[in-house]
């Protein structure tokens, strides 16, 4: 069942930036031949290059803006909106419902992303010579392998992980909010977003009450630890600690969904 | 299979002091038409609610097949909500597949022949459908299941006495025999003659449940007689002016 969820809520996803998607792309090779306008002395191609430039900054932007849009859309009007008498009334879990729209949200946003490289890939006008330049390079890399290549290479799973679990705590905060300001009879959206703002606030001061002495506990551990190992370590606190804050608003939201529902 | 489809036990619901329902205790067997009637504010809606799992009781149980509220008993549940529920952007044919690939009931060649009796376009978007169309994509989405239980929440209020008539005839052609389907209106005359039993639930009570036949022979009147005179407090046509 929770497959089925997903389909469909992959499906509006794709719906949604069906559109914006292939822009972004086609705008990024519209501006790898509109660029060299820039170099030139014509003030028509460098007026073209800039129009170009700055249409393709907008469409990234706009992507990125619809993509939280999007998802606080999904959730609002696909959970506690009418078509919550929809969702609710299938023959799922809540937190089948949570879930899928948070993997579909934390989806949008690694294609998001993808987009975003793969369009600056496109814009630089690459040749032949670059290509060669760049195979040498790896070629380099690969031939004087050596632990910092390793350690290089975790770090940056580490940073990838620990971007697409802050997503997932961004993300569920919203759903947590939008929940309890459900809860209210009026103004449902006005205390959604006092409610995100008091979370913040609670976090704040969570985060000065316990991360102090916590620091404290942990500095001898490190005292010992070779800097790289220090690194490491350090990031998975971090996923650890952003990992921790989602279960807390995932299962206060699937809580406010099973138990206090109430559409209007 | 248990033997009553319906059992709630003191089943009451609050919202924040306000009792909406007040200690329902109620049976209902299977395989039959069941009219669950009182004026709006009676606690109809609160109470179907409650059984599609929409809502949480305050206190008391509800079991439905026997078990309590949850993805078995919403299986077995073909609810029609008293609003629009879908994207706009969808199309008839897509709420089908939705239907098909969640209910195991459901059954797709049924609903499209609903759709060619009723004057529905399934391939067309619902954001183009008039109000009275969508409602009707929405009874067939709901009729074309073979679920056990069907709870049907007004869904003759908005419509003209043509249309009633109409929406009646479907439910009754196309509802599973072996299922019950419980119907809330508070327009009883249209629904009386394909009703089996009658709820009357007033301020969040049950005040009388029983066949329509022991109700015509013991009161020695129609159903939506007694209704009248029940409800006759609630009744600002009356003599009050």
């Amino acid at each position: 069942m929770f497959g089925k969820l997903l389909k469909y809520d992959f499906r509006s996803m794709f719906k949604q930036f069906a559109f914006i998607w292939p822009a972004a792309l086609a705008l990024a090779l519209v501006n790898r031949f509109t660029l060299s306008g820039l170099d030139s002395t014509s003030t028509v191609g460098e007026t073209t290059a800039g129009i170009a430039m700055l249409v393709y900054v907008a469409i990234l932007i706009a992507m990125f803006i619809i993509a939280v849009i999007f998802v606080i859309q999904r959730f609002y009007k696909g959970l506690l909106g009418d078509e919550g008498y929809l969702m609710h009334t299938l023959p799922v879990k809540p937190w089948q419902l949570v879930g899928s729209k948070l993997l579909c949200a934390v989806t949008t946003t690694v294609i998001n992303v993808l987009i975003a490289i793969l369009s600056i890939f496109l814009i630089i006008p690459w040749g032949m010579e670059e290509f060669r330049d760049i195979f040498r390079g790896l070629q380099y890399v690969f031939s004087h392998w050596n632990i910092q290549a390793t350690h290089g290479i975790i770090f940056v799973a580490e940073l990838i992980l620990f971007s697409l679990v802050s997503f997932a705590t961004g993300y569920l905060q919203l759903y947590l909010a939008m929940s309890i300001g459900h809860l209210f009879n009026k103004n449902r959206v006005a205390f959604s977003v006092i409610a995100f703002i008091a979370l913040n606030a609670i976090m704040g001061t969570l985060g000065n009450i316990i991360l102090p002495p916590l620091g404290d506990l942990m500095e001898p551990a490190f005292r010992g630890m070779s800097g790289i190992t220090a690194a490491h370590t350090g990031i998975w606190l971090l996923i650890a600690g952003s990992l921790i804050l989602s279960a807390v608003f995932f299962a206060g939201t699937e809580f406010i969904l099973r138990r206090k529902l109430n559409l209007e | 299979m248990n033997e009553q489809l319906v059992t709630c036990t003191a089943l009451t619901k609050r919202y924040g002091g306000k009792p909406a329902l007040r200690g329902v205790n109620l049976e209902l067997g299977r395989g039959r038409i069941v009219g669950l009637l009182g004026p709006n504010g009676s606690g109809k809606t609160t109470f179907i609610k409650i059984l599609v799992g929409l809502l949480q009781p305050t206190e008391g149980a509800v079991l439905v097949d026997g078990q309590s509220i949850g993805p078995y008993t919403k299986s077995i549940i073909s609810y029609l909500p008293d609003r629009m529920y879908f994207a706009d952007w969808m199309r008839a044919t897509d709420l089908f597949d939705l239907f098909a690939d969640f209910y195991k009931d459901f059954d797709r060649t049924k609903a499209m022949n609903m759709c060619a009796s009723l004057g529905v376009t399934p391939s067309d978007r619902l954001k183009s459908m008039s109000k009275g169309t969508k409602e009707k994509v929405q009874l067939v989405l709901v009729m074309a299941r073979k679920a056990q239980l069907y709870l049907l929440d007004e869904p003759i209020a908005g419509v003209d006495p043509a249309a009633r008539d109409f929406i009646l005839g479907t439910i009754l052609t196309n509802y599973n025999e072996n299922g019950t389907v419980m119907i809330s209106t508070h327009l009883i005359s249209d629904i009386e003659k394909v009703l089996d039993e009658a709820i009357f639930l007033k301020d969040g009570q049950i005040t009388l449940h029983d066949t329509v036949d022991n109700i015509r022979e013991q009161e020695g009147k129609s159903v939506d007689a007694l209704f009248r005179e029940v409800f006759r407090a609630h009744n600002f046509e009356g003599g009050a002016f």
